[in-house]
């Protein structure tokens, strides 16, 4: 018997670092609990790397034998159970860390919403002692598990079961895109929206409670009180010089907006500048990040060496073009 | 004692200041902004990064949608910063003026799409509570004057960016280098195939 390695990486929305799995005699079955039948997944595990695959709904594996599971759970039962016997997981599903099990979810045995396409041959790493007849008999053991899996899908495919399966299957991924996605959103709310916000609370909390605000607002208001003003703003901003050392991370943009913002709540800004406004204070946007935003796209250094001074004279010219394209359009807002 | 009362007052009152503001944006923007974001993270899951590649250099070919639809949907699908993964799909003359269209565009983004650009939100939602809070009858059309007034901006920088970055690689003396990117561009020398990163 041979057996390769394969290499089951992450699919779209997916969570791990990917596994490489080697079946061994006494470790050499792909075990599918999804539900009813061999998923394709399982049987391309299978059949790339000599291993025997098992409907795990229907039969009952001994756990030291299990090369792999193929679960297709976005929750938070199955997913934990196999990682917490240390069994590598496959999930076909996006799933991600979560549940009582959660700790037990590692990506060195876990990876998730993996397809068909994720499950390659590991190159360079098959096992170097087969012989030929070995080969033939891999073979046979791949044509044997071909035509078992034919049986099987076919007992799927057909009458009521078989549609309650694939109709359970359809929810089954958009529910548990769904669960994935709000945890992925919980997630980002977690580590970059709620400390920002918790920054910007103490900021505004401080510049309102001494003073500080009214102090800038006199500085800015009569700028921003008037389309002049806003013009005057957008070029300043939009100055090759000055712009990129405004952009990083929108933070000036963003602690003037909130500012800005009171001031239209307290009256001191007609709601009308609103829309300007918001373009007079971004006119620097992205200016600080020209040469790793133009690096991200794969451009050439003489692309970078020209595009930066480009993209900032630019700037000089549409920061305040926007402003007074946005200041014609706020006449809409009245 | 006169002091310590004085000090002691004002250190809690700044701190309810900032507390109250904390808890006026917890309650206002977050709940609604973890639905969107759901909503969003699914949808794009759904559609597939193999799709949006097909569409984004469908777009690539002309002017008007390189510097309008092509970095509408980078921003939206990609998110900021991996939109400008993009711009891979372009000749490099063009690489300046697609960052500068797309990079434009993340703040108009999030008055509808807030996950586009979720780190930097304030920029819309500081300048908008004010409207929300005095006039909230006009934040819808805001968010909509924002939304396409970006649109707009975007493409006129797309232009504009494209002309200065000729004048520059001709004042320059690149036009040799840029003519020998354009034919490894035309043989099919699209650079890297990898894609990654975003919300996909």
């Amino acid at each position: 018997m041979t057996y390769s390695a394969v290499k089951i990486s992450k699919g779209r929305g997916g969570w791990g670092s990917g596994l490489t799995l080697l079946p061994t005699d006494e470790n050499n079955i792909v075990i599918s609990v999804t539900g009813g039948g061999i998923h394709p997944v399982a049987a391309k595990i299978a059949e790339l790397s000599g291993a025997e695959v098992v409907d795990g709904f229907t039969n009952n594996v001994p756990d030291a034998k299990i090369l792999c599971a193929v679960i297709n759970c976005g929750g938070t039962a199955r997913i934990g159970v196999y990682p917490k016997k240390r069994i590598p997981t496959v999930d076909v599903y996006p799933g991600e860390p979560g549940g009582p099990l959660a700790q037990f979810i590692t990506d060195d045995i876990f990876v998730s919403a993996v397809t068909p396409a994720e499950v390659t041959v590991a190159v360079g790493a098959t096992v170097p002692a087969a012989a030929p007849a070995a080969t033939l008999s891999a073979e046979e053991t791949a044509a044997a598990y071909k035509a078992d899996a034919a049986r099987k899908a076919a007992a799927r495919g057909t009458g009521f079961s078989g549609f309650v399966v694939g109709f359970g299957n359809g929810i089954g991924y958009l529910i548990n895109t769904l669960l994935s996605s709000g945890r992925q959103a919980v997630k980002l709310t977690l580590n970059t929206i709620i400390p920002f916000m918790a920054y910007v609370s103490l900021l505004i909390g401080i510049v309102t409670y001494t003073g500080l605000a009214t102090w800038i607002a006199n500085l800015v208001s009569p700028l921003a009180s008037n389309p002049i003003g806003l013009i005057l703003l957008g070029v300043i901003v939009g100055l090759p010089f000055l712009s990129p050392i405004l952009g990083p991370g929108a933070a000036i943009a963003q602690v003037i907006g909130v500012l800005m913002g009171t001031q239209i709540a307290s009256g001191a800004i007609p709601v009308q500048y609103a829309l300007p406004t918001l373009f007079a204070i971004d006119g620097q946007v992205g200016c600080d990040f020209v040469p790793v935003g133009l690096s991200l796209g794969e451009a050439e250094p003489e692309t970078v060496s020209v595009g930066v001074p480009a993209v900032l004279f630019s700037r000089q010219i549409t920061s305040p073009l926007s402003v007074i394209i946005a200041y014609g359009a706020s006449f809409l807002l009245i | 004692m006169d002091a310590i009362t004085w000090f002691a007052t004002n250190f809690i009152g700044l701190f309810n200041e900032a507390a109250k503001s904390l808890m006026g944006l917890i309650t206002g923007i977050l709940p609604l902004l973890l639905v969107l974001l759901t909503a969003m993270y699914a949808v794009t899951t759904w559609i597939g990064e193999d799709r949006v590649t097909r569409a984004i250099q469908w777009a690539g070919k002309y002017a008007i949608t390189r510097y309008s639809i092509m970095p509408i949907l980078s921003v939206i699908i990609l998110t900021n910063p991996m939109a400008y993964t993009f711009g891979r799909f372009l000749p490099e003359k063009y690489k300046p003026a697609f960052y500068d269209s797309a990079v434009s565009f993340v703040h108009p983004v999030t008055a509808f799409f807030p996950h586009a650009n979720a780190g930097e939100l304030f920029v819309w939602v500081g300048v908008s509570a004010g409207v929300l809070k005095i006039a909230p009858d006009k934040y819808p059309t805001l968010a909509a004057l924002y939304f396409m007034t970006g649109i707009v901006v975007i493409i006129i920088r797309g232009y504009a960016t494209q002309w200065i970055t000729r004048v520059m690689i001709n004042r320059g003396g690149h036009q040799e280098t840029f003519r020998r990117f354009d034919e490894m561009y035309e043989a099919g020398h699209i650079q890297g195939a990898k894609t990654e990163g975003g919300v996909l």
